[in-house]
């Protein structure tokens, strides 16, 4: 049995439904990120976990135990929230400490506990400053330190570093990984951020209008994204309508002047998305997507074209490796393997 | 910044003149020599301020009035607490009608609370006691209490209680550790304005207080109808000089900006 069970986890607040039988389950030391946008549903899930929020239905099983049973208090989760929400009156060493004296942890045990932990997040020197006067990077710091060093059995990161600028961002989700490794604690994160999220990730998930669009490593996600959604906010992507037919063994799928074969069985009108960076220039041969050149932007390591086809607007970025590349108002054909390609009927069926 | 012209900086002096004019005047006739409310034109004397120490009922007027206000403010404020916390924090029916109660005392004209409560208590056998004068005063300056501490409370960030619940802490603790240092500030401010309030009220006290339980205010307001010398005027100067010496020395302790504007100690 997996470490931590939510099982149709459900949160109704009359009406309206802010969470809709969310089931997931986490393995010991996962880093799990729920991933949506604003009022998805992913902060009333965190804080059903964290006991701030009363679940309307469903189960919440810690290494088999009923977590919603059990007072917040009692839960032996560490949280982390967007605000920080260190105690303004005590200081970053005084913060650290407080969970372990709730624990009645002796005090030279306790002393040394603080230390390790402060030092595990970089703040060795800091034990005696109060928040006010700590950047809030170091603030945040602090809050990871006392949420980890009272050895939670879950980790779990509100929006941690959404209030952070976007340098400090990136250097804090390469630390939080590292430090989230060296500990080993499982870990639930919340984000809207999907960069993030993937960037810290073994699973991701996707959750929109209270439902889980789907639940898959990071790259998978991104890769074969199961709902036009996940396409959607995973990166960009090109939405392509076409037919498809099966004949024989595989599938023809036409879009425009365009064909390709795939291994996917799925008949009739279809949506075909591919990413941007999957598509290949290609002369226009017979068979092949043609489009127009219409605008070419250099944004250094990469182009980003804007091509007219007979099935819409295509988008397709390309690595700059230093070879010519089409200009504008150039005719190009344009090419993807099937399989980067995902397919879904146009009428909202799977 | 912006500087004042001419006409705007006559304005304001005029402003602070009108102000500061009343005290001004009565701490000069505080002075005066003469045996009639008069400026001093010949010569200052402390003739009045002695003369305060042949009235012990001013002495023990001021005392009533300091442990009055102190007592009255102390149990105001710590039923606002409980009552800040609950308004702020949670949407319950009849939410907003608790909270325009609590604040009502201040609309009803002090005369017409002072009528009241002098009825009440002689028919539940108070009249004219300390015990009587206390709560009557908790009533009045709750309002005042509650304002402060309701701003402090509203300003709080939940999540702060709830990292401390994350923690383990029990809500007795969560209190005691957390809310209660957090909100202290607004609870100093709203003790300090409540006792003011309650040190400067006449118009109900003049109902309530019964010779021995008098408060300053009222045995001055007594000591005027029938006498007019300059004796009250040295009872006030020496209160307005008590005043200033408490303002400065909690201005050095405390910072008297930060305690009019209830600001908590997480703000810079």
């Amino acid at each position: 049995m997996s470490f931590l069970v939510l099982r149709e986890l459900k949160k109704t607040y009359g009406d309206f439904v802010a969470v809709e039988a969310l089931s997931l389950d986490v393995q010991r030391g996962e880093f799990i990120s729920l991933l949506g946008p604003s009022g998805c549903g992913k902060t009333t899930t965190l804080q059903m976990v964290a006991g701030f929020v009363e679940p309307t239905g469903g189960a919440i099983l810690l290494d088999g135990h009923d977590l919603v049973a059990m007072k917040p208090s009692r839960r032996g989760l560490g949280v982390v929230f967007q605000s920080y929400a260190l105690f303004p009156h005590m200081t970053a060493a005084e913060n650290v400490a407080f969970g372990l004296e709730m624990q009645k942890v002796g005090r030279a045990e306790r002393d040394e506990r603080v230390r390790n932990a402060l030092e595990l997040v970089g703040l060795g020197g800091f034990a005696e400053r109060y928040p006010r006067r700590m950047s809030g990077g170091q603030q945040q710091r602090v809050a990871l330190a006392r949420a980890l060093v009272i050895r939670p059995h879950v980790l779990l990161l509100d929006e941690p570093l959404s209030n952070l600028d976007a340098k400090l961002r990136e250097e804090m989700q390469i630390e939080l990984r590292q430090i989230q490794r060296t500990v080993g604690t499982t870990t639930i994160l919340v984000t809207h951020d999907q960069s993030e999220a993937m960037a810290l990730s073994d699973r991701i998930v996707v959750m929109n209008g209270g439902r889980v669009e789907q639940i898959a490593a990071p790259q998978e996600a991104y890769e074969r994204p199961a709902t036009p959604f996940v396409a959607g906010f995973l990166g960009k992507t090109n939405e392509l309508s076409g037919t498809a037919r099966v004949e024989g063994g595989e599938t023809r799928v036409v879009i425009a002047d365009g064909r390709w074969a795939s291994r996917r069985p799925i008949d009739g009108a279809v949506i075909a998305s591919v990413r941007p960076e999957k598509i290949a220039f290609a002369d226009c041969a017979a068979g092949r997507l043609t489009g127009l050149v219409k605008t070419r932007i250099f944004q250094g390591n990469h182009w980003l074209y804007r091509i007219e086809t007979l099935a819409g607007q295509v988008f397709v970025i390309r690595q700059n490796g230093g070879e010519p590349m089409p200009a504008e108002n150039d005719k190009v054909g344009l090419t993807w393997r099937p399989e980067d390609m995902a397919l879904r009927a146009a009428d909202g069926r799977r | 910044m912006t500087r004042n012209g001419p006409l705007a900086l006559l304005y304001h002096a005029l402003f602070v003149v009108f102000m500061l004019a009343p005290i001004v005047i009565v701490c000069i006739v505080a002075f005066t020599p003469e045996g009639y409310l008069s400026l001093p034109t010949h010569g200052l004397s402390l003739r009045w301020f002695r003369t305060i120490a042949q009235y012990p009922e001013f002495i023990r007027a001021f005392w009533v009035s300091i442990w009055l206000g102190a007592l009255s403010s102390a149990i105001a404020l710590s039923l606002s607490v409980p009552a800040a916390l609950a308004i702020a924090r949670y949407r319950f029916k009849g939410r907003d009608a608790l909270a325009t109660l609590f604040m009502s005392p201040l609309m009803i004209p002090p005369v017409v609370l002072g009528i009241a409560f002098l009825r009440f208590f002689s028919l539940v056998g108070l009249g004219g006691t300390f015990v009587g004068l206390v709560l009557s005063h908790v009533v009045i300056v709750f309002p005042f209490a509650l304002r402060l501490t309701l701003a402090s409370a509203v300003g709080m960030d939940r999540a702060i209680e709830q990292a401390a619940v994350s923690l383990g802490a029990s809500d007795w603790t969560v209190f005691r550790r957390v809310t209660l240092p957090l909100i202290l500030p607004g609870l100093v401010s709203g003790w300090a304005l409540a006792f003011i309030q309650s040190f400067d009220e006449v118009t109900m006290t003049v109902f309530v207080a019964a010779p021995g339980t008098e408060t300053l205010p009222v045995r001055m307001f007594l000591y005027i109808q029938d006498n007019i010398d300059p004796l009250v005027t040295s009872v006030s100067a020496s209160v307005i000089a008590l005043t200033a010496i408490a303002l400065v020395a909690l201005d050095r302790l405390y910072g008297l900006e930060r305690l009019l504007a209830g600001r908590g100690i997480n703000e810079p």
